[in-house]
Formats: structure tokens, sequence, C-alpha cells
């Protein structure tokens, strides 16, 4: 099988200057693993586990200190590797008063897209998310769950092969929540991977055939989902059992 | 290179259309109409030297409030952009950061050609409604002023890139483009300087840019017309401080 | 993406080096910093004129400074009427009051008036208006020929090639020679140039009534009425015409 992202001994330390000389702080350490391709791989753990760092480091705004990460072959600062990722960062923020469609246009014109193409990758990514009918309004006058909407239409406009989303459900009602996971279904069964972080266990057990969970900046396990529907405590235990 | 081009366009074109949108732009242009406007009473009050010194004010306020906005906008842009994680949405798609940056510097300047632009056309209707003409030199003041622009909005990307605050940026670029003034003075005293003191004097005025070169607004009645040389100076220290300002992004982090 | 970020710098420092290089070759066409000696508490505009590269402006406000200290009365006021505060009344054999309004218009001691005319040229020499100004109010109005002629050399010294000043000299050295005719003559290319001060213009057009070029002394008189905003000399302007209009023996 064919690999989104891969993780050789990745290690990542963050330095912070102080006046009294930087302070250190270890984000991962030899952290190794596999998201294969047209698979939707979840990624759990505790606040501080190091869930966000792992995204920032696929997505090319994080340099890991040690170890290999290849995102379809290539390192992730490279254009050939962003051109099929797209990245849902946790409350992403639009200028409030932008139309959606024309967040999206800049975006997508970022993302190499230009004239009828462009246009049609609006329409589509606003027809996805269900952001249609809200067309008219101003940012500003949008919800929490259709600025999330906005943030996963951003990340398909250029349709990507890899989704990366970083708290995809966080702070939403359960009918977003119930629709934002029909979408994703939906972006699966077309092929793409999705990578996604979450701290609601119970939706992570929804979506996800494998997650991996993270410990104090390790990887402490990888789950398949034939693993934790075979266990009588399910995914939740799995997950209370390594982090304890 | 034409995808790369149309990246530059692109945030230029974003970042000059927020910067058109913001209340701060708003709040700038009105007071600086007003100041322009104010001007008149000095004006009167030197008599047959009016058309001059209303000339000479319109000018210095049309630097000076430009050159606020955009020093505002420029120590402020990336680092609201990194808070706001605006920026994530964008290092995480296939843009270089080289296109990025360029295209940050371009939209400022983008929005400071405007600015001069719009207050130069108020500028000179207050002219005009007084009874004065097109002052001779005003299209040099105005391409001077934006050489001067071009140089210190550069730098004050180049020190937001790694100062802590905008605030501290602003200080910082702010005390540059007062040095710059006092570059060519600085130079006289140290070839008058002996020694050591010369030497290092001379070597020290080289780390600031002498602004005074693209001072036609200053120097409009001695020398008017920018000298070609000018051109070079502030190509080379904008690229300078651009590519100094791509060094200190491409390694960072968000 | 990290690795490549010494080419950038040494970029950098090439360009730098490169604009100052390019630029080391320029010279202020301004006195230097030395030169300037601030009368009274001018020391902190002269920092912000430098500071701000706003020598043009600050000069602006020396000049209306300057403006403002030659209006103010002096104790030699002879009149206290509306116009005619700042100069002397000549009184006939009849007795009869004579307002000449311009050759002893701006008489008075002014102490301070070359220091201050001196340093808007300090500040900006290529302000030629000030400087002729002051150098026409010293020499005609308050008949200190000797500071006027250092007003128009220092003038000279950064506009070596203003003929402006020059004639101003000349006129001066005409008017120590007692030669009225040769001053009107002298300063007649002058009045046509736009920053001719308009006292030179009274001047000339009193100096010509006087020598009884009576049209020519009204064509200037118009021309003071058509260009200046000085009330002072748009009104001695408007009564002079009208003087001239009615003739010398008060008929028209």
């Amino acid at each position: 099988m064919k690999h989104a992202v891969s993780f050789a001994g990745v290690g990542k330390t963050y330095k912070r200057p102080g006046l009294l000389g930087a302070r250190y702080h270890t984000a991962l350490t030899e952290v190794s693993f596999e998201i294969p391709a047209g698979e939707v791989t979840g990624l759990l753990g505790l606040n501080g586990a190091g869930k966000t760092t792992i995204m920032k480091l696929i997505t090319g705004l994080l340099f890991p200190d040690s170890g290999k990460i290849r995102v379809f072959g290539h390192s992730p600062s490279d254009g050939a590797a962003k051109a099929r990722v797209g990245f849902l960062p946790e409350l992403p923020y639009f200028p409030p008063q932008l139309k959606p469609a024309d967040a999206l246009a800049y975006y997508g014109r970022l993302s190499g897209l230009s004239g009828a193409a462009l246009a049609a990758a609006v329409g589509d990514a606003m027809r996805k998310t269900g952001l249609e009918p809200h067309a008219g309004k101003r940012v500003s006058e949008f919800s929490k769950g259709m600025l999330q909407r906005l943030g996963l239409a951003q990340a398909l406009l250029h349709a990507p092969d890899l989704l990366v989303l970083d708290e995809p459900v966080s702070g939403l009602d359960p009918l977003a929540i119930h629709d934002i996971r029909s979408l994703l279904a939906g972006l699966n069964a077309e092929g793409r991977a999705i990578f996604l972080s979450s701290h609601s266990i119970s939706e992570v057990e929804k979506l996800c055939s494998r997650v991996l969970i993270m410990v104090r900046g390790s990887l402490a396990r990888t789950v398949r989902r034939q693993e934790w529907e075979a266990s009588s405590a399910g995914l939740e235990g799995i997950f209370v059992e390594a982090v304890r | 290179m034409r995808k790369y081009a149309a990246l530059v366009a692109s945030v230029a074109l974003n970042s000059f259309l927020e910067g058109a949108r913001s209340r701060f732009f708003t709040m700038f242009a009105v007071f600086a109409f007003t100041a322009v406007y104010a001007s008149v009473l000095a004006g009167v009050m030197a008599v047959d030297q009016e058309e001059r010194l209303l000339g000479d004010f319109g000018l210095l306020l049309t630097e000076l409030t430009t050159l606020a906005y955009l020093l505002f906008n420029a120590s402020s842009s990336l680092l609201r952009e990194a808070e706001t994680k605006t920026i994530y949405l964008v290092f995480s798609r296939p843009v270089p950061r080289s296109a990025y940056l360029a295209g940050k510097l371009a939209g400022a300047l983008l929005t400071g050609a405007m600015m001069l632009l719009l207050m130069g056309a108020v500028h000179l209707s207050l002219l005009h409604f007084r009874g004065f003409g097109l002052p001779p030199f005003y299209g040099w003041a105005l391409a001077g002023i934006f050489l001067k622009l071009c140089v210190i909005v550069s730098f004050a990307f180049f020190v937001s890139l790694f100062s802590t605050s905008a605030v501290s940026t602003l200080v910082i670029s702010a005390i540059m483009w007062t040095l710059g003034h006092f570059a060519a003075e600085a130079r006289f005293l140290a070839e008058e300087a002996a020694g050591f003191q010369g030497a290092l004097l001379g070597l020290l005025i080289n780390l600031v840019p002498n602004l005074q070169l693209f001072n036609a607004r200053d120097a409009a009645g001695a020398a008017a017309a920018l000298p070609a040389a000018a051109l070079l100076p502030a190509a080379a220290w904008t690229l300078a401080c651009y590519f100094a300002g791509l060094w200190l992004l491409s390694r960072k982090e968000f | 993406m990290r690795g490549r970020g010494y080419g950038l710098l040494a970029a950098a420092l090439l360009c730098w080096a490169a604009g100052s290089y390019a630029g080391a070759a320029y010279r202020l066409p301004f006195p230097p910093p030395s030169e300037m000696r601030s009368p009274l508490n001018g020391a902190g505009g002269d920092m912000l004129a430098l500071a701000l590269g706003a020598r043009r402006v600050f000069a602006d406000l020396w000049f209306v400074r300057l403006l403002q200290y030659y209006g103010k009365k002096e104790a030699r006021v002879s009149s206290d009427q509306p116009g005619h505060e700042t100069h002397e009344h000549r009184v006939d054999e009849h007795g009869r009051t004579h307002c000449d309004h311009g050759a002893n218009y701006g008489k008075g001691e002014y102490p301070s008036f070359l220091p201050m005319a001196r340093h808007i040229l300090e500040v900006d020499p290529s302000f030629t208006a000030a400087g002729l100004y002051g150098a026409a109010s010293l020499a005609f109005n308050m008949e200190r020929p000797a500071e006027a002629e250092e007003l128009l050399r220092y003038g000279l010294k950064y506009s070596p090639k203003e003929w402006k000043y020059l004639t101003v000299l000349a006129a001066i050295g005409y008017s120590n020679a007692q030669n009225p005719a040769a001053v009107a003559e002298a300063i007649k290319p002058l009045l046509s140039e736009p920053d001719c001060p308009v006292m030179l213009k009274q001047l000339a057009a009193f100096l010509n009534k006087r020598a009884g070029n009576l049209a020519a002394a009204a064509a200037i008189y118009a021309d003071i009425l058509a260009t200046s905003r000085d009330e002072f000399y748009v009104r001695n302007a408007e009564r002079e015409l009208r003087k001239l209009a009615w003739g010398p023996g008060g008929r028209p």
C-alpha cells in the first residue's frame, strides 16, 4: 500500500528564548508512523501530547529537528507535497468583511487555480460544505459551525489527496458535527486520505479506520478498527489504558 | 515564472485590499485630509509665500501620514497573520515564502502609492482652490517619497520578522527613517573628522540608507529632479531588506 | 528550507553594500549643520528639520516668524492709523502730513532681522524669495546695506549662479552711490520674477514715481495689485494708483 505520509524517527524540540537563556520543550521524540493513502487516520492524545506539532510538520509549518518526513514521497516543504495536501487548522480565521466566495477565491489562487477552474473549484467547495445558501453573507455573520465549513472548503479547493484536519468538530453543535462527519465520509469515499486529530473519541471511532495514540510526544499505540471493535472497552478503553 | 508572478500578485492584491479596507486606513486618511486642509491657515501667514508654504506643508504631511500608516501596516501585518493563523492557510499551500514576502511588500507599497496619489490629488485641489498651479517639482517630490517608502517599509518588514512586538518594529523603523535623513550630514562630519574616528563614522554611515538621496520634496529648489543614480540605491536597499527578511522568514516556524 | 539561508543573507549584504556604494557620491545641496546658527530658541526646530528631511517646511516657518517679527511695532512709530503703524510720515513746508508709504515703510531697528533672515538660508539656501526679501528690507527699508550684502553673499555661497542676488547687490551698490535712477534700472528685470519680494516692487514704483516715470510706476503698482496677497502693499498700491490717476496737481 502506498503511503500518503511517513514519519521515521522524527523529533521536535521547541526553543523559547528568554531573558536568562532559552528554554527548551521537547514536543516529539522518535516518532515513526505511516498514513496510508485513501484511509481515514485519527490522532488521539491529551493536551500537549504533540498532535498539532505532527500536523504542522506534515504541512511544512514546522521543521523537524531529527528524523525524516515524507509526504507523497516529497519533503513537506516541497511545493509538490503541498499541492496534494489540504489543511484545516483549529479555529481558522477569515477576514470578517469578506463573503465566503471571496475568501475561497484568494486561497484558490494561492493553490494555483485561476479563471474558470478557480470559479468551478470555489463553487464545488461551497456546495460540498453546504455553504451555498450562505453565499450572500459576510464572514462576520457566520456561526462557528459555518466558519468550520468555510475552513473545510478552503482545504478542499485544490482537490487534495490528503486532508489534514486539526480538531475539525471542536465546539460544533451535534447537527454540524453530523454534517461534517458525512462530508468527510464522502470525501474519503472519493479516495482521499484524511488525517484528523480530535479530543472526541466517539467521532474518531465513527470515522477512522486507524488511530494513532500520542502520549507525551511519543507514539504510544497504533490501533486498527478491528482491534477496538473486538475490544469490550472499545476505543475509549484502549485510549485510557494507553495514556495512563 | 508566470505562476510565481500570479502568486505574488494574489498576495499583493489581498494585502492591498485588506489595507484599504482597514478602519485605520480611513482614520489616517481623514487625519491627513484635515491636516492638509488646516495648512491653509499657515499658508495665509506666509503672505506672498503662501504657494510655497502650502506646497511644502502638504507634501510633508502627505509623506508623514503615508509613512505612519505603512509602518503601522508593515509592523503588524505578519504578526497579525501569525496570530490569527491565517498564515497557516497560506504556507500549507504551495506558496514559496519568497513569493509571499514579495507580495506582502508589493501590497504595502501599492497601498502607499494609492495613498500618495489620493492625498496628492486632495493637496493639488487645495492649491487650485487657493489660486495656485501645480508646483514644478511635484511629480519628483512624490516619486522621491515613494522611493523612501520602498526602503523604509521593506526595512520594517525585515524588522517585524525578528522583533517581538509591532511597537518595537515601529520604533526601530522610525529611528532608521530619522537616521536616514541625517546620513548626508553624518557623512559630512565623517569627512571632517580625522583618523580612526572618521574611519569608524564612515563605516557606520554605510549601515544607514541615505534617504536624502530621494528627498526631492526637500531639495525642490536646489535639485528638483531625482538623480538617476537615486534609483539604484533605492532598489538595492529595498532588495537587501527583502533578502534579509526572506532569510528570517525561510527559517521561521509557525 | 532552513538550510538555504546563508545565500540569502549574503545577497542581502551585497545589495546593501551596492546601495551604499551607489549613493556614496551624493552630497547635500544644503549648508552643513555646523553653519546653522539658530537665533532665539530654534535649535529644536532645526533638529526636527534635519530629522524629518523637512528643511523647506522649517525654512517656511522661519520666514513666517521673520514676517511676524518685522511686522511688530517699534519705537519710531509715528502714526497709529491702521496700515501706517510701521512707517513715518513726511510733513511738508505748509505743515501738511504726507504718507509716502514706501520710502520709509518698514523702517526700524529690528536687531534680530539679519540673524533670522540668514537662518532661513542656512536651513534652505534655495529659498531665494526669502533671501531677496531679507536683503531688500535690510538695504532699502532699514538702511543697513552692509547687513544686506552679508545676507546676499551667504545666499550666493550656496546659489552662486543666482542672478537675482547679484542684481540686488548691484542695486545696493547704486543706492550707496546715491543713484536712485540706477537702482530702479537695476531691479527692473527682477520685477517680473515670481519670487521678487513685493517690497522691491514697491521700491521700484516709488523710485519711478519720484523720477517722474509715472506710467512705469502705475504699471508696477498694478502688478502689485494683481500678484501680491500682502494687504499693506495692496492697499498702498490702490491708494497710489488712485493718486496717479488724479495727477500730481490733484486733478484727473
